[in-house]
């Protein structure tokens, strides 16, 4: 084993102690420590500049989009607001009672031996009521009314629900008019109409029989 | 094992180099990374919202295009609606439109009259008008008035006809006297 004699160790030590300095290795440790950072920091501000761009971008379309938008949702607004009108005028002019179907439905009714002197009608909802005045003729002028109000509940019942028909006044008079060459006596009526103007709601068809055998 | 014994000047050198250190991360956190981060996260908010926005508006341009499409009789309808009420006051041209009308339907010297008007009670209707009108028909035949009837509830959609009342006039049997009360439904102007 060869034999080393060190003639220099207080140098030796000096240059240790040199190298040991906390100061100096911390500074280093600090300097090492900063350049990371600073790296670290550099890409995270390229991340973020990235994504500032996309950030323009998005603002870009969004600015584009915006006015449009804006004009589609004041048209939908436009459009919902006349398709609900619309719908409300609808239904009242469905709704709306029809007096000329009406009107003619009573002229039908009405016989050669009967007259209307006057009609009072009024229409309240759905709901119908008519006052009739008139002069039956005949033999029998009290059942050429009751054949009129008779006719007036048939008429009415095929195009309207409820339907009442009633005498409010029914009386002979004096008078004798003459009709076709013959004298006939006179009664003054007064009817009470009144129904539903919705539908009559058709009658169920009758239930299926087996048909026999044959 | 070596015995490492600091002197004191390197204890202060450490402790120097210790505090430089914290305060380097302090400052790096506080005023480098951290705002930087803020920023990076109210950028990604703010784009993830317009990019909601911008769907949502494709969304909504969409669904009006096809509300336009299926409202296309619905606006046909409204226009026509809305065509008969002229421009003015209606006591102003409804009167004459309504003696033109009768006047076609010979029907002479008929008066129409202002009852009423007022507000819808639908919310849908805030821009139209209830007016109520009588109109008065001094001397026509039942066959003619229910013509005329006919005709005016089918040329005027908005018309109701509320009350009918009909007399036979005295003198002349075969005529007679006739008073309607009818409202409509007129856009406000």
């Amino acid at each position: 084993m060869a034999l080393h004699l060190n003639l220099l160790h207080e140098e030796f030590l000096e240059q240790r102690q040199r190298q040991r300095d906390p100061l100096k290795i911390g500074m280093m440790v600090l300097c090492a420590l900063g350049a990371v950072m600073v790296l670290y920091y550099m890409w995270n501000a390229y991340k973020t500049l990235e994504i500032r761009n996309r950030q323009s971008e998005a603002q870009h379309q969004w600015s584009k989009v915006e006015p449009k938008v804006t004009s589609a949702q004041k048209r939908s607004g436009e459009l919902n607001a006349i398709i609900s009108t619309t719908k409300v005028l609808d239904g009242m002019i469905d709704g709306r009672f029809y007096w000329a179907p009406f009107l003619e439905k009573l002229s039908r009714c009405v016989a050669l031996n009967a007259q209307l002197t006057g009609l009072d009608g009024s229409v309240v909802d759905e709901k119908v009521s008519v006052s009739i005045e008139g002069l039956a003729a005949g033999r029998e002028p009290r059942a050429a009314a009751e054949e009129l109000r008779q006719l007036l509940i048939e008429q009415l019942g095929q195009s309207y629900s409820a339907v009442k028909v009633e005498f409010k006044a029914l009386e002979d008079l004096d008078t004798i008019v003459n009709i076709a060459g013959a004298n006939m006596a006179m009664a003054r009526f007064g009817l009470n109409v009144s129904f539903n103007s919705a539908a009559a709601k058709p009658s169920p068809p009758p239930a299926r029989t087996r048909a026999p055998k044959q | 094992m070596k015995n490492f014994k600091l002197t004191k000047d390197q204890i202060q050198k450490l402790a120097l180099s210790a505090i430089g250190f914290f305060v380097l991360v302090y400052v790096y956190f506080t005023f480098f990374l951290g705002p930087l981060n803020r920023s990076r996260d109210s950028m990604l908010a703010n784009i993830a919202d317009l990019q909601t926005k911008v769907a949502s508006s494709k969304n909504e341009m969409m669904r009006a295009n096809n509300l336009e499409t299926q409202a296309t009789t619905a606006t046909t309808r409204f226009a026509a609606l809305k065509a008969l009420s002229p421009e003015g006051a209606p006591i102003a041209w409804f009167p004459p439109r309504m003696k033109a009308f009768f006047a076609s339907q010979e029907i002479d010297k008929t008066s129409t009259r202002l009852e009423s008007s007022a507000a819808f009670k639908e919310a849908d209707l805030a821009e139209w008008m209830r007016y109520s009108w009588l109109f008065d028909l001094p001397q026509t035949d039942f066959a003619t008035l229910g013509k005329t009837v006919a005709a005016l509830e089918n040329t005027e959609p908005l018309l109701s006809i509320s009350r009918i009342s009909i007399k036979t006039l005295a003198d002349d049997p075969q005529f007679q006297q006739v008073s309607l009360a009818a409202s409509t439904a007129i856009v406000k102007r």
